[in-house]
């Protein structure tokens, strides 16, 4: 019985793990083949990665899009961090009276979906950009301003300073150490696995949003990873084996940043639900 | 837990007036957006030589066809930069820009769906440039002219045309017995009853279709001249009789095993490049996807599309198709002047557009140009170009309205249960109400 029970629970796990390895094995394949062999379902890894490549760069300014997105994406993480870290440390560590409600106020704003303060957005963009160009619309600013600061990330590090120690806050207070010293040089260092796991989902977010970048930016030369993307898919007859490779190309930084991470995105992750 | 109420309570009251004050501020801010808006386009109007912006989709079609133009236009101060984007892009960027106020960023002539040109020429009144004059729209093929236009306003310059046509192949056509005048001018009737015999005798379905795009129907529909809705918007669905016939013949066509299925657009094009269908019913541009299998070559020709069995049906129709439109904003006048000395008058370019993009426009003084007379080797040395645009000129004209698209989706899930068999009359009924629910 008890084997059968073990049976039963592996051969689900591997059927579940089909399922979520295949597309990207798909995708890995397909980036080899011919757009019409990737129609007619070919399976086996094909000739033509050197020539989708080529297509690729010919047709596109790939380079250019991983440079706007990766700029956009690590601005936005470095901000997203800095902002939401001090902002959930105060929350936490600062005695105030309406902390709560004004923490529940910036709560509730996450319920609001992006596509509802879109259009005043854009408006917003809009009228600025006459007095300031640099962060108007089509400037990768006005892509990262309106998303680093997220109610998100305050509440993530304010659940996660709870795990702080408030002694040594004090201990630095009593060493004559200023506010902001206390933030930067005890709070930052012990709070790092905090800061990974933030980070990743930041740096996700940011490389694969899609909507906004989309409004916003209008000019090629500002075109983020997505937008290419699906530039590539819109065409009348799309070739799949280029777009495989895009893809692919795509999803390569955000493993990276996974993968150099995980060990500290794990633990962080842990101290937000523990918290 | 009382405390914790009247907390809940306050938080509540602050988020609704927060809503309130949020909506009030939006309110006020429409109305001074349109003096705005004016300033800026008194100031500046008139403004020859500033950079001119074009949004369009599909580097080979739509993108090609914009370059080519440019190629063609004789006038050294016109600069213009052409900016791909996805079909589904361009409408999230327009919907956003427009719906703001701003006209920050928006760009001078953009490519809209003619489907879709009458949501966006309705909702936003004064964002786009009438531009009947800098053209003449009788050049154009009639049924054109319905959806760019607004209010006896010509706001789009027409461009490439859908006109339908029935592809099919030679070789499975004799063998179950039939030449190319038994496909000429037929009904649909007619046309199910000859792809049953053509399953029987070669064991090919006769097309394939994807049961979540109803644009068949639309094809059908059209040979009447009839829509989703009349002139004045009214949704039509119950008692529109082309509707009822077409869905008739799509649930004989569905029943009758002469369909071979697919689920997205590769399949779609899989069907008929590996040679399991024997016709393709669809607009003109389907014919580059069909001459991409270059081994059929000479195997393919093409017929007129089936009508509906009603009097009045023409054997022509269309599937898709888009136009130019120019925004008012700075530049207004330079992008008009060259869409009209361009697409709007220029028959050779015409000639180049078909033998280099493979798109065949809608101005009706190109069709007698050299290019068009070409006789394809892979459709049997047919004039196919000159052929669809003679059928062009036949396409009953309908109104699109606003939401084709919308009233679509509510169809299409009434069709499934048409097909398992609920009553024609109750679905169109159901359609209605539903639809009537939804756009009022």
């Amino acid at each position: 019985m008890k084997k059968f029970k073990r049976v039963f629970i592996y051969l689900f796990l591997s059927t579940a793990a089909i399922v979520s390895i295949f597309p990207f094995l798909w995708m890995l394949v397909s980036m080899t083949n011919k757009s019409v062999d990737v129609t007619a379902g070919r399976l086996i890894p094909g000739t033509h990665l050197i020539e989708n490549f080529r297509n690729l760069l010919e047709q596109t300014q790939i380079g250019l899009a991983i440079w706007n997105s990766l700029v956009i994406a690590v601005i936005t993480t470095f901000l997203t961090l800095l902002i939401g870290s001090l902002a959930g440390y105060g929350f936490e560590i600062y005695r105030s009276k309406m902390k709560d409600v004004v923490f529940n106020i910036l709560i509730l704003s996450m319920m609001i979906p992006f596509a509802a303060i879109m259009i005043p957005l854009y408006r917003l963009f809009g009228q600025i950009s006459n007095d300031a160009p640099l962060i108007g619309l089509d400037t990768l600013a006005a892509a990262f301003l309106p998303t680093i600061i997220t109610a998100f990330f305050i509440f993530f590090f304010r659940q996660n300073t709870k795990m702080f120690a408030r002694e040594l806050v004090e201990a630095g207070r009593i060493d004559g150490l200023s506010e902001l010293g206390i933030f930067f040089r005890i709070y930052l260092p012990t709070m790092k696995t905090t800061y990974a796991a933030a980070a990743i989902i930041a740096f996700m977010n940011s490389w694969n949003n899609y909507l906004w970048p989309l409004v916003v930016l209008q000019s090629p030369e500002k075109q983020t990873i997505p937008l290419l993307i699906s530039n590539l898919g819109a065409g009348y007859t799309p070739d799949y084996g280029v777009i495989m490779l895009a893809i692919v190309i795509a999803t390569l930084p955000t493993a990276i940043v996974f993968f150099l991470m995980q060990r500290h995105f794990v633990a962080g992750m842990m101290g937000s639900v523990k918290g | 837990m009382r405390e914790t109420f009247t907390k809940k309570f306050w938080l509540l009251m602050i988020a609704l007036l927060t809503t309130v004050v949020l909506a009030a501020c939006s309110g006020g801010d429409d109305d001074s957006s349109e003096g705005g808006e004016s300033d800026e386009g008194e100031s500046t109007s008139g403004d020859e030589g500033a950079e001119i912006t074009a949004w369009a989709w599909d580097p080979n079609f739509n993108i090609g066809a914009l370059e080519l133009a440019l190629e063609h236009y004789d006038n050294e101060d016109f600069n213009m930069e052409i900016i791909e984007n996805a079909q589904d892009d361009i409408v999230q960027k327009l919907n956003t820009g427009l719906s703001s106020g701003t006209m920050q960023g928006m760009p001078n002539i953009v490519l809209i769906e003619d489907q879709r040109a009458q949501s966006f020429l309705q909702s936003y009144p004064d964002a786009f440039y009438p531009i009947g004059d800098y053209f003449n729209p009788d050049d154009f093929a009639e049924y054109k002219l319905a959806p760019t236009s607004l209010d006896g306003k010509q706001y789009g310059l027409p461009f490439d045309t859908g006109v339908t046509g029935l592809f099919y192949r030679t070789d499975y056509l004799e063998e179950a017995g039939y030449t190319h005048e038994d496909l000429v001018d037929i009904t649909w009737t007619k046309y199910i009853e000859i792809a049953k015999d053509v399953k029987e005798k070669t064991g090919h379905a006769m097309l394939s279709l994807d049961p979540n795009d109803l644009g068949i129907l639309r094809v059908m529909m059209q040979t009447t001249g009839t829509w989703y809705t009349d002139e004045e918007g009214t949704i039509q669905i119950e008692g529109n009789e082309p509707l009822k016939m077409a869905l008739e013949n799509y649930k004989a066509l569905m029943d009758s095993g002469v369909v071979k299925l697919n689920s997205d657009w590769s399949q779609y094009l899989e069907a008929f490049n590996s040679g399991d269908v024997a016709t393709v019913p669809a607009g003109n541009w389907i014919a580059a996807s069909i001459e991409a299998e270059e081994s059929q070559s000479g195997l393919w020709k093409v017929a007129p599309t089936p009508r509906l069995d009603m009097e009045g049906a023409a054997n022509a129709s269309n599937q898709g198709g888009s136009s130019w439109y120019v925004l008012n904003i700075d530049g207004k006048e330079a992008a008009a002047e060259f869409l009209g000395g361009t697409f709007g008058s220029n028959v050779d370019f015409y000639q180049d557009l078909v033998t280099e993009i493979g798109a065949i426009g809608t101005y009706k003084p190109a069709s007698e140009g050299d290019a068009y007379q070409f006789e394809n080797e892979f459709f049997n040395n047919q004039q196919v170009v000159y052929e669809f645009s003679q059928w062009m000129e036949e396409i009953p004209q309908v109104d699109y309205g606003m939401n084709t698209y919308g009233i679509e989706d509510i169809l299409s899930a009434e069709i499934q249960q048409y097909l398992d068999g609920k009553s024609i009359e109750d679905v169109l009924a159901d359609t209605q109400t539903q639809a009537e629910n939804q756009f009022k």
